[in-house]
């Protein structure tokens, strides 16, 4: 196989583009993709601050390595999530490499909280791991509200957003289904978030990676039961493998045309938000659900 | 010989006979996105030939939790 646009042997193969890359040229087009992304979606604008959460893994570091490179005001955020023999490797490879990058790294420790995640699994009855995306997602908003960035950004990839559209649309989760997408506008003391990658997949962040030398962290956490999403994102690869393009086409075509209307169909019908008594994150209910894990944490409830 | 590094499980296999990453790639039941061919510096494509003393690492892109 020849590069498709230097004619050198090619390093990554993209029939989903009907192209194949020599290293430099495909790095050349991620960058585009991400630029396209962040302009097609209106992400964020030069001067703008964002927060990247990082994990240590693939995408996340991908993600960041990227915006900095294209002068982007970026910072990273790491939430700690006090596992054994994972989070501390975690920590290592994000410390690391924002510390080769002269990256400003924000740190969230979930023990300093009352929230260490072993803790949670022991004494909170739901699945740790939906209980864990929660806390997680409210350390994201309100770390990107404190330090007053105009935005988080994520490293989900089209392989999880096609997953996750095809989980909501399997159950027509219409709630879900209406704000599912790479941006959400910031609203009620929620920052906006961005998902930059969201036109490239989990094999063009490896590569991506790879390419530029960026150490992972990639051993899975022990609590996880295999990646989320697993059997969704098996069924899109069969789809994608017979016809290449279709799981772009996909979402893509959820976020011009399908997404509108769930939009109008839930117009009305969010619940509205108020600041919660205990820490200030917007919330529907009374306390928000943290705080309310972290009283059950402390023997409040 | 050719010496295969699985990743992340670190799994070492030796193959005698393959003439290309295609072969590899379905002896190990794996299509060509779901892990990157690693030789060297190098990323392989699944046309690309492998020779006798090859070490490859095969590394699995799916990120896990
Ligand atoms: S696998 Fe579950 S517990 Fe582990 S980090 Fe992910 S969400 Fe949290
Ligand atoms: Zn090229
Ligand atoms: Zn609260």
């Amino acid at each position: 196989m020849k590069c498709k646009s230097c004619r050198e042997p090619a390093m990554v193969d993209l029939p989903s583009h009907n192209a194949a890359f020599c290293g430099p040229c495909f790095l050349r087009y991620f960058s585009g993709q991400v630029r396209a992304a962040v302009k097609a979606q209106a992400m964020f604008g030069p001067g703008e601050r964002i927060l990247a959460a990082l994990s240590g893994g693939k995408d996340s570091l991908a993600l960041a390595n990227e915006l900095l490179e294209q002068d982007c005001r970026v910072s990273g955020l790491f939430v700690d999530l006090a596992i054994p023999g994972s989070s501390d490797r975690a920590r290592a490879a994000v410390e690391d490499f924002c510390r080769a990058r002269g990256l400003d790294l924000v740190v969230v420790d979930l023990a300093a909280e009352g929230l260490a995640i072993p803790e949670v699994k022991r004494r909170v009855r739901r699945p740790v791991c939906s209980v864990c995306g929660k806390i997680k997602r409210h350390f994201f908003n309100r770390a990107a509200a404190r330090g007053g960035f105009e935005v988080l950004a994520t490293g989900h990839n089209l392989d999880d957003e096609a997953a996750r559209l095809l989980a909501n649309t399997l159950r027509w989760d219409g709630a879900y289904l209406s704000d599912q997408g790479p941006l959400l506008p910031a609203e009620d003391g929620f920052v906006r978030k961005a998902k930059p990658l969201y036109r490239l997949t989990e094999y063009e962040t490896a590569c991506y990676c790879f390419l530029k030398g960026i150490e992972v962290h990639d051993a899975p956490c022990p609590y996880s039961r295999g990646a989320t999403f697993t059997s969704y994102k098996r069924l899109l690869d069969d789809l994608e493998h017979n016809s290449p393009g279709s799981k772009f086409a996909f979402y893509d075509g959820f976020l011009n045309r399908g997404r509108p209307a769930f939009e109008a169909q839930q117009a009305g019908l969010g619940q509205g938000l108020s600041p919660c008594p205990e820490c200030g994150s917007p919330t529907s209910g009374d306390i928000c659900g943290v705080c309310r894990i972290r009283r059950l944490l402390r023997g409040e409830d | 010989m050719i010496r295969v590094r699985l990743e992340p499980d670190g799994k070492i296999l030796e193959f005698p006979r393959l003439n290309t990453v295609l072969q590899l790639l379905n002896r190990l039941g794996l299509r060509f996105n779901q892990v990157l061919v690693i030789r060297g510096p190098e990323l392989l494509t699944r046309d690309r030939r492998l020779y006798a003393g090859d070490e490859l690492t095969v590394r699995r892109v799916t990120s896990a939790g």
